[in-house]
């Protein structure tokens, strides 16, 4: 009897006494199903146990900084915006990675995000890309249209499904949060004002009413004021419109690809003449005041590397930050993707890197912007004043 | 005598602490962050100067141009329309089902408005006015009129808002007025018709004057909630769009946990501390009177 209430205890002891990393990230529904393998693949490698908690980005930025403040963090790891990574890790609340992930195993420039100098506060986990129009290949075929290969014809296009009886919106407008429009006007800017144009907003190089920035922003306010989109309405909401045949297109990042029955009957093009793409990168953090800090850089670095990623990859819907991923672990719809974005450059999410006030203010500039589109002028002061200052 | 100060000293001690703790030090924290810079420099009334030039918190072009306002005459303009509403409905309300067979079952369904987190409120009032699946298009449909999503633009975002927060704040006031109602003695009634009083000359000179305590608490606990609304803007608009729903508690907020700006925000808090105190001052004053 007296062994086996020792073995019990001991048994409850190694219970006790395992690691159990918290990990806080923003997917729920089916993007958590397909990150949990992700974990489980380090579980089972490791023998460290994960707890996944679930936090949205904008709720994480109410309570980070109270919990920083009184030394503490809710989570061993943690996935955030780029920029709160950066403002924190100079403020000493979050571990630097200089020297524990080589900097070496990713694409170039998406560490970039999360360094502040030489210093590496955070890791680019799998991405995804916002490559640009989607649209039902068969919807297209039953219609006689084809994916546009000038402004003009893109402009054609959308008169052409204007006229499909039962069409509400040639393209349909994501709402919510608000980064649904800021992805397409972001499409806009870097199509019409090149790469550099969206590397200059970002550091704050060029002022928002300059005639580059205008330039793009017209061609959008163009199509705004003939009503080729659609009235913003919740993004997943107005997926399942799209779907039905309400809407003909939508622009959308690459996670698309997991919210809709069929991916095959996925198309997608981007703006004739898009010389750069957006590759939004998640990016996560080990706070300095995780209780686990070797479990945690452990973490960090196998799931940021190419092992994670490519558990994660296989998913479907993600693209790898990490090199060194074969392309054939990709599911057939994320090789499309990945030859959309061949040749042309990849770019940081414009409203995700600079952050701060601007972020919120775009958003819902640009949810004024799509009902009334004659009031670009006052848009473009509000974010002029919001942006950040060279 | 000393053992009667030390029970006082040991009743009183736990509450004072717990005050001080967590009343006194944030307000006081807060206050004095309005007066510094993100350095912990002194820098005077900076932060206010900021506030108050910002087209944030007032945007007089706005009424040439269209909304936004700017928080704080969002704010007022809340008062203004919310106030009046709720109070007149609560109290029609609250006399017309008086004396009506299962008029308290009405009332009930009436305060569930009430008993609502706000939250679940602004998800609410977003599925009213949306444009697809609102009851308020649905009604609008019968007529022929083609609807929209009401929340999405800047004219009519605001009082999409106001308006479709009066069901959730009306059950307060009924229930408020419902209780005062009781407590008018019948008599006064009886001989005001016998008097021959008309039922509009009943309301206006017993009903309405002998309610005078409980109007002033609806209106005081009223105005306090439109100074500090909130969540119902944070779910349904996020105070948009362009700003044409803000209002001063969700600037506060952007201040803080999106531009980290904590003494700009702090700014902002003694402002609307300072706004609610005054209101609950003058409740204070108008019972001390109501008693005297």
């Amino acid at each position: 009897m007296s062994r086996w209430i020792v073995l019990s205890l001991m048994l409850l002891a190694v219970v006790m006494s395992a690691t159990t990393l918290t990990v806080i990230g923003p997917w729920s529904g089916p993007e958590m199903d397909k990150f949990m393998p992700v974990l489980q693949e380090f579980e089972k490698q490791t023998g460290i146990k994960i707890e996944y908690k679930i936090y949205r980005a904008e709720d994480l930025a109410n309570l980070l900084p109270a919990q920083f403040a009184a030394k503490k963090a809710p989570g061993d790891l943690i996935f955030m915006w780029a920029s709160f990574i950066r403002e924190y890790g100079q403020k000493g609340h979050i571990m630097p990675l200089t020297g524990v992930v080589n900097e070496a195993n990713y694409l170039p420039g998406s560490l970039n995000p999360v360094k502040v100098g030489k210093e590496l506060y955070g890791v680019a986990y799998t991405g995804k890309v916002k490559p640009g129009f989607w649209y039902r290949k068969s919807f297209f075929e039953k219609n006689g249209l084809q994916p546009p290969k000038t402004w003009d014809e893109f402009v054609a296009l959308l008169e052409k499904i204007k006229k499909i009886p039962g069409i509400k919106a040639p393209i349909a407008s994501g709402d919510g949060v608000g980064w649904p429009l800021s992805d397409v006007t972001e499409h806009f800017l870097i199509t019409f004002g090149g790469p550099e144009l969206q590397h200059d907003l970002i550091a704050g190089n060029i002022r928002w009413d300059s005639n580059i920035v205008m330039n793009a922003m017209n061609k959008l306010t163009s199509l705004l004021e003939k009503k080729y989109f659609g009235e913003p309405t919740e993004w997943t909401l107005v997926l399942k419109q799209w779907w039905a045949g309400d809407y003909a297109l939508y622009f959308m990042g690459s996670w698309i690809t997991g919210m809709v029955d069929d991916p095959n009957d996925l198309g997608v093009f981007a703006l004739p003449g898009a010389k750069g793409v957006v590759f939004g990168a998640d990016y996560a953090f080990v706070p300095k005041y995780t209780q686990y800090p070797e479990e945690a850089k452990k973490l960090i670095t196998w799931l940021s590397g190419p092992q994670g990623q490519a558990v994660q990859v296989k998913q479907g819907g993600h693209i790898a930050t990490a090199v060194g991923i074969d392309l054939s672990i990709y599911p057939p719809v994320d090789r499309e993707v990945a030859k959309i974005i061949q040749g042309i450059t990849a770019l940081d999410d414009l409203d995700d890197s600079v952050g701060g006030e601007f972020q919120p203010a775009f958003w819902d500039q640009l949810k004024l912007l799509w009902v009334q589109p004659n009031r670009l002028n006052d848009v473009i002061r509000t974010l002029q004043e919001k942006a950040p200052k060279k | 005598m000393k053992s009667k100060a030390k029970y006082v000293l040991f009743f009183v001690l736990p509450a004072t602490a717990m005050l001080c703790v967590f009343v006194i030090y944030p307000v006081a924290r807060t206050f004095t962050l309005s007066f510094l810079n993100s350095d912990g420099k002194f820098v005077g009334l900076q932060n206010y100067t900021r506030i108050f030039s910002s087209r944030d918190i007032i945007d007089l072009k706005g009424f040439s141009r269209g909304f936004p306002l700017g928080a704080l005459i969002h704010n007022l303009l809340w008062i203004v329309v919310h106030l009046p509403l709720t109070v007149i409905l609560g109290l029609s309300l609250a006399v017309l089902l008086k004396n009506v067979k299962g008029g308290s079952l009405i009332k009930s369904i009436i305060f569930l408005g009430m008993v609502m987190p706000m939250i679940v409120g602004g998800v609410m009032i977003n599925f009213i006015f949306d444009r697809n699946l609102g009851i308020v298009n649905g009604v609008l449909s019968i007529f022929r009129i083609s609807g929209k999503s009401w929340t999405a633009y800047p004219d009519t975002a605001l009082f999409s808002l106001i308006f479709g927060s009066v069901w959730l704040w009306t059950g307060f006031s009924v229930v408020l007025y419902s209780a005062g109602l009781e407590t008018i003695p019948k008599d006064y009634y009886e001989a005001a018709q016998l008097d021959g009083a008309s039922s509009w000359k009943i309301f206006t000179n017993i009903t309405v004057p002998l309610l005078r305590p409980i109007t002033i608490v609806v209106i005081t606990m009223t105005l306090l909630w439109e100074l500090k609304v909130f969540d119902i803007v944070y779910v349904a608009t996020m105070g948009g769009p362009g700003g044409a729903s803000n209002v001063l508690a969700l600037q506060m907020y952007t201040y803080a946990f999106r531009a980290f700006d904590f003494n700009r925000s702090a700014a902002v808090a003694v402002v609307l501390t300072l706004s609610t105190l005054a209101v609950s001052l003058s409740l204070l004053k108008s019972v001390k009177d109501e008693q005297a």
